[in-house]
């Protein structure tokens, strides 16, 4: 999936985005979820690679972490767990999210190349950033992937038009905090949003704390053009399976999870 | 190492640097500003001297400590950090970073803690300053270690179990970052070691700098000339940065660092980060850690909880790849033989951490480790009170 294939999607109108864990819960089931959401009207995936030490994700990813290194997938793995994804969502922008240590353990040159030819679109590396993010950058450009961007509620102008320039997307973090499902306060979001979208000429994608179809139309409303979805599927995979018997009744379970996100009606 | 590598803020060659999310942004920088414009006013360094002395307890005397030191066969002088307040260097830390909260308009103090001792710390100043605090400790740390969680209890502190990951003390520095993330603005990251993102690393050594301030300053007074070695143990190397700093421009003088040997650095289960380890990206430095090659982190191993962390201070990190500084191990088992030796030859009874260091001084003269008549300040970080209940546990014959 090339970068500009994620411009194509993008002019194709706004994208729901569930995140997913590679291997969670288990290797083979994870692309199958990834071709379930796809058919259920998913129009980009964010994809994780597990990490021993997700400081910057809540409860719900964090389980999914230690569902999917419990399930025994180490990168070079989720390095092929990936390029499946790839080559059962032909079309469909991949956006790469992995913790910093992983990258810079097999070297940020290498790992860009690895997931450019495995199939990613983009990388999101939320703990390298803005000032330490250059070698990465060059890295990202390098290997044809398009690198990506976290900016938060309280990133001042200024700061946001530094990360946008060069990035392919702005990935914009609803609430200040970790990864997880909120409650209340989506209209400050909203406001949030409308503000950053105006004053980048990046897409913006809206994520944290995104769990319904309503949330999602009003975020595309207010200008977002990618919704990513994370925690709450996470839950829903975490409720749904326990076993291997259990696989049927996941994959049918995350189908209609995903369906009620980007669906109307 | 490529030179495009070296971190952009805060770097110690080609350590240190920023690597946290950028959530986190707004409360590292304005962290920075404190730490550039209040630290070094008058009114600041007047309180923190002021508190320094009438809460804390400095200045901490040297002691010479002759019948160790001819066990050792090396005339050996102890900074005495385990006569401050709460038994350890970290009542320094906690100090100083508490007073520039409040200087911030911190309402609220959260800290990690492995062993307990900087969470009771951490504790302490809370209630002197009137300020809440909220303690992470891995859940079975407050299981080997619950006398301290009842004292920070009853110093008012709210001890937070944390179930996530080993369950120790890399997963609680996890979890106190993802509170200051959402909690940023009434809330200051009491971190408890020379470790993490910008500024912290800068900001907790120059609050621990004082150790080797003072020691130096003493050690002219008392014998004359500088020493030829200063040992300290390192865990993340909060009191080894401290009493190293003053003596880094001294060339004359040899700097050692003791590491956590664990079962020994063959056996895989050891907390020697600089001494086993690789370079990469923990808890928001690049430094040296204890990973997987494919970058997953791995849980040390120490009968030292305060030693048991699997990144060390960045500041470290450099001064081994420079040779400023050697970085040694010393196992459990020499720990322990040394923590009997001090008690019983010179009636103080040593923490685990500093039993490291201890360890290293009573072999270095038969190893070949140090030279004869090489005269050493060891950095005596804490007392041994927490560790007895561990200790008698072990049926160990002195």
């Amino acid at each position: 999936m090339s970068l500009a294939a994620l411009r194509t999607s993008m002019e194709q109108g706004p994208a729901v985005s569930p995140f997913l864990m590679l291997g969670d819960p288990t290797p083979d089931l994870s692309v199958e979820l990834a071709r379930t959401a796809v058919a259920a009207g998913a129009g980009m995936l964010e994809i994780g690679l597990p990490y021993s030490d997700p400081a910057a994700d809540g409860p719900a990813i964090q389980a999914a972490t230690g569902r999917a290194l419990a399930a025994g997938t180490s990168t070079r793995r989720g390095f092929r767990l990936l390029a499946r994804i790839a080559e059962a969502c032909p079309g469909i922008p991949l956006n790469l999210l992995v913790y910093g240590n992983l990258v810079h353990r097999i070297g940020y040159e290498r790992f860009t190349d690895t997931v450019s030819q495995a199939g990613a679109s983009t990388l999101l590396v939320p703990d390298i950033p803005l000032e330490e993010a250059l070698p990465l950058r060059r890295a990202c450009r390098g290997a044809g992937l398009g690198h990506v961007e976290l900016a938060g509620p309280l990133t001042p102008a200024p700061r946001l038009a530094r990360l946008a320039q060069g990035s392919a997307f702005l990935y914009l973090a609803g609430f200040q905090g970790v990864t997880g499902v909120r409650h209340g306060g989506f209209a400050a979001v909203l406001g949030r949003v409308t503000e950053v979208a105006e004053s980048v000429d990046v897409p913006v994608c809206l994520g944290f704390g995104i769990s319904s179809r309503d949330q999602i139309v009003r975020a595309f409303g207010a200008g977002a053009r990618i919704a990513v979805v994370g925690s709450h599927l996470a839950r829903v995979v975490g409720t749904l399976y326990g076993a291997p018997a259990d696989a049927e009744r996941l994959v049918a379970g995350y189908r209609s999870a995903v369906l009620a996100l980007a669906s109307n009606g | 190492m490529k030179a495009s590598l070296r971190p952009r803020l805060g770097a110690f060659g080609s350590f240190g640097g920023r690597f946290a999310p950028e959530l986190l942004t707004p409360a590292l920088e304005e962290l920075e500003t404190a730490r550039r414009e209040i630290v070094p006013t008058p009114a600041f360094r007047d309180e923190l001297d002021r508190e320094a002395r009438a809460w804390v307890g400095r200045p901490t005397p040297l002691t010479r400590a002759p019948r160790f030191s001819d066990r050792a066969g090396l005339e050996t002088v102890f900074k005495r950090e385990d006569l401050l307040h709460g038994g350890a260097h970290k009542a320094n830390n906690v100090l100083g970073q508490a007073l520039l909260a409040r200087h911030m308009g911190k309402t609220r103090l959260i800290a990690e803690t492995g062993a307990g001792q900087h969470g009771t710390a951490t504790a302490m100043i809370a209630a002197r300053f009137g300020m809440q605090a909220v303690i992470y400790m891995g859940e079975k740390d407050m299981e080997r270690q619950a006398p301290n969680v009842k004292r920070m209890e009853l110093c008012g502190a709210e001890v937070i179990p944390v179930t996530a990951g080993a369950r120790t003390l890399k997963d609680a520095i996890n979890e106190a970052l993802r509170d200051w993330t959402a909690s940023l603005s009434t809330t200051h990251y009491l971190l408890g070691t020379a470790a993490g993102p910008h500024p912290f690393p800068r900001l907790v050594r120059d609050f621990q700098a004082v150790i080797g301030r003072e020691a130096k300053r003493q050690w002219r007074r008392e014998f004359g000339g500088l020493p030829d070695v200063v040992v300290a143990c390192v865990g993340g190397g909060s009191n080894a940065i401290g009493i190293f700093h003053a003596f880094v421009p001294d060339k004359s003088v040899r700097l050692v660092g003791v590491e956590p040997g664990g079962a020994g650095l063959d056996s895989g289960r050891h907390g020697a980060t600089l001494v086993r380890g690789t370079p990469g990206l923990l808890h928001g430095a690049r430094t040296m850690i204890l990973q997987d090659d494919e970058g997953q982190i791995l849980e040390p191993h120490s009968i030292s909880a305060g030693l048991d962390y699997p990144g060390v201070g960045p500041e470290h990190a450099h001064l081994q790849e420079t040779g400023r500084a050697r970085y040694v191990a010393a196992t459990d088992e020499e720990a322990l033989a040394a923590f009997e030796v001090l008690s019983a030859t010179e009636g103080i009874v040593p923490a685990f951490e500093p039993s490291h260091a201890l360890a290293f001084v009573l072999r270095a003269r038969e190893s070949g480790e140090l030279a004869a008549g090489a005269r050493v300040l060891l950095n005596l970080c804490g007392r041994g009170d927490k560790d007895l209940e561990t200790y008698f546990a072990l049926g160990r014959s002195s």
